[in-house]
């Protein structure tokens, strides 16, 4: 019944994810899907994170680096390349399936530079229209450069383990930070790159018109991609994929020894990670609407991981329910609390309580809170097991 | 097919010490060869270097015709040598099952664990470890952690074994266990190379024995041969070692005698 136990949560889980936005309906219902989608968010990375640092032992410190590369691939697009029925003439800019494919100059934070698009359509005759590319056209070039990137530290990283691996996955991290920092042309620099609404135009949904800042169809879509997400790295990690990632992470000499490309099945889980947090960033950047270097700061990485690790990091699942619950305590946390009669501004507090819980949780639970206890009543029921056996061994031997 | 691994010439320096000074020997057949020598011989980089963990300097492996020198360890696996581990090395966070699923996923011997799991229970069993199945790694002993690399290599079904130390700390009725699994591994046709300062059990179950010191293959022959070659006598007795329990103090006397 035990061992049926996570099947049958994760089941009333997933339908009651499901059902939520339809059947809440308090005045605070913005707030509150605003919290889920940010929560799903955070969830895809923390348990992505888990299959590279939890299964194949790679503890890379560059999560939001590739969120970023996603986001910033996607946005880049949706501000820079346009589709339109005429040629500009004046954009750098190529036929494609009768129309043409246009790429706008960048102009920066300035307001009154005019790029060549603006320029071109001053010249234009009526009639003439553009469009951004498709939403899920930037975003699967976002997971692309991610997961392109991935390869790229996957295959850089192959002989640093440990402390190595985190310090050098932070100087990629940081470096490309600084970068999208210091090319204000084209990123923007810290105003941010504005990225359109996931359904710029809104979208009907059952008859019922949702506007493009609506949250129901934000959070269906943020909620399908953290279900796809948490399907894929549960088949990988139940796979043979899986079996060689926690071979390699407990010793990659012997797994080597026993067959295992090490090589393939270490750049495989850095690609297939990148890419899961590159798409997330990408969403959620035309989720949010704006993109800046500041997702990139060490503490959001921090926060990821310490998410995966509250909730469990060698299990996928249970580092996305630990990012879900840390996502909504730390909002719970922003409510100021009376303690023995004294009021607590909890909005600097609250990040003090999340410290405690990380550190306790390292100290008496190094498996997490939801994992160590799975943990716990599995191996359990193992002891007994063997117990048993040995005990029927015995008396089968007298 | 016979199996044949063909060391030729091998030398690897590390830094000023040249720990292999042109090895050379073949194996050919279901041989069990025993590989011995004083601490520091090169024994254990040898090991590295046949199982592709160490490139050579110079010099060519070929194992049933194969040139192997080049290879990654994964890739030397496949073509059809494997190993044990001076230190033994469990997957200490994994089942024991799971240990036994790895050599045998890899290889594509089985195509799911599911495929596997009869084979993997009839090794357990073989090696008293089976009420152990679902333990990690890491619960076991360490002569049970040395059990559990044997059955990954029965998992991995090599021509060529090399056992590196497989009787260091275990108690003798394991050791029972690692014999009956050794004389079973030879009985398939697979040739074994043992490493191991037992003498007891090196002259008990090798046919051949390869002797290093400092790098040089100094003797290569029947074990009563050997035994009683000066140069093998020097190399085991030319030290301040307390060589009690090797076998090898009833050699000088008979020497001198």
């Amino acid at each position: 019944m035990i061992r049926a136990l996570p099947n049958t949560l994760g089941a009333l889980g997933v339908a009651f994810l499901l059902a939520f936005p339809l059947l809440y309906a308090a005045g605070n219902y913005d707030y509150v899907m605003h919290l889920w989608i940010t929560a799903f968010f955070y969830a895809i990375l923390a348990s992505s994170w888990a299959l590279l640092a939890g299964y194949g032992g790679q503890f890379s410190f560059g999560r939001m680096a590739f969120m970023a590369l996603g986001a910033y691939s996607a946005g880049l697009l949706d501000n820079y390349v346009v589709l339109s029925s005429a040629p500009t003439g004046t954009c750098a800019e190529f036929g494609l399936f009768g129309g043409w494919l246009v790429f706008i100059n960048p102009t920066g934070v300035s307001t009154s530079a005019v790029n060549c698009l603006q320029a071109a359509r001053a010249a234009w005759p009526e009639g003439v229209s553009t469009s951004r590319l498709p939403l899920i056209v930037s975003i699967l070039i976002g997971a692309g450069v991610g997961g392109g990137f991935g390869w790229l530290i996957g295959t850089l990283v192959l002989r640093l383990r440990a402390a190595y691996l985190a310090l050098f996955t932070v100087g990629f991290s940081e470096i490309l930070r600084a970068v999208i920092s210091a090319e204000v042309w084209i990123t923007r620099g810290q105003a941010g790159l504005p990225m359109s609404p996931i359904f710029p135009d809104g979208i009907t949904l059952f008859g019922t018109y949702f506007a493009s800042n609506a949250k129901l169809p934000v959070y269906y879509v943020m909620l399908g991609l953290f279900l796809l997400t948490l399907l894929v790295l549960i088949l990988l990690a139940r796979s043979r994929i899986g079996l060689f990632l926690r071979a390699l992470r407990e010793d990659e000499d012997a797994a080597e020894a026993l067959g295992v490309d090490t090589v393939k099945y270490k750049r495989t889980v850095f690609v297939v990670t990148a890419m899961i947090a590159a798409t997330a960033g990408a969403v959620q950047g035309h989720y949010v609407g704006i993109i800046t270097p500041n997702t990139l700061i060490l503490l959001q990485m921090a926060l990821v991981i310490a998410m995966a690790v509250i909730g469990g990091l060698e299990n996928i699942v249970a580092a996305a329910v630990g990012a879900i619950i840390i996502s909504f305590g730390l909002e719970f946390l922003r409510n100021d609390f009376v303690i023995l009669g004294q009021s607590v501004d909890m909005s600097t507090w609250r990040l003090v309580f999340f410290g405690l819980l990380l550190m306790l949780t390292l100290r008496f639970l190094r498996n997490g809170v939801i994992h160590g206890g799975l943990l716990w009543l599995e191996r359990r029921a193992v002891g007994a097991e063997t117990v048993a056996k040995r005990r029927a061994g015995a008396e089968g031997s007298q | 097919m016979t199996i044949t691994l063909e060391v030729n010439d091998i030398r690897k320096k590390f830094g000023g010490l040249q720990v292999l000074k042109g090895v050379s020997f073949r194996i050919e057949g279901p041989e069990l060869v025993g590989l011995i020598g004083p601490n520091g011989a090169g024994k254990t980089t040898l090991t590295n270097v046949l199982d592709g963990a160490i490139k050579p300097d110079s010099g060519i492996i070929r194992l049933n015709g194969q040139r192997i020198d080049p290879l990654a360890p994964y890739e030397v696996a496949r073509a059809g040598l494997g190993r044990t581990f001076q230190v033994t090395r469990a997957f200490r966070r994994m089942s024991v099952l799971e240990n036994l699923y790895v050599p045998a996923l890899a290889m594509g011997h089985a195509r799911s664990e599911r495929d596997c799991r009869d084979q993997a229970m009839e090794i357990l069993e073989f090696l008293t470890i089976d009420h152990l199945r679902n333990e990690y790694g890491r619960a076991l002993s360490g002569g049970q952690q040395k059990l559990l690399e044997l059955g990954r290599l029965l998992m991995l079904d090599p021509d060529v074994y090399i056992l590196d130390e497989p009787f260091a700390g275990v108690h003798p009725t394991l050791m029972a266990t690692i014999y009956k699994w050794i004389q079973r591994v030879n009985g398939q046709g697979k040739a074994i190379i043992l490493i191991s300062h037992q003498m007891e059990s090196i002259f008990t179950l090798c046919s051949r024995l390869l002797v290093l010191n400092y790098g040089d293959l100094i003797a290569d022959g029947v074990p009563s041969v050997v035994k009683t070659d000066p140069a093998v006598i020097e190399a085991y007795l030319g030290h301040e070692e307390d060589m009690s329990g090797t076998g090898m103090v009833n050699l000088k006397e008979e020497n001198h005698a």
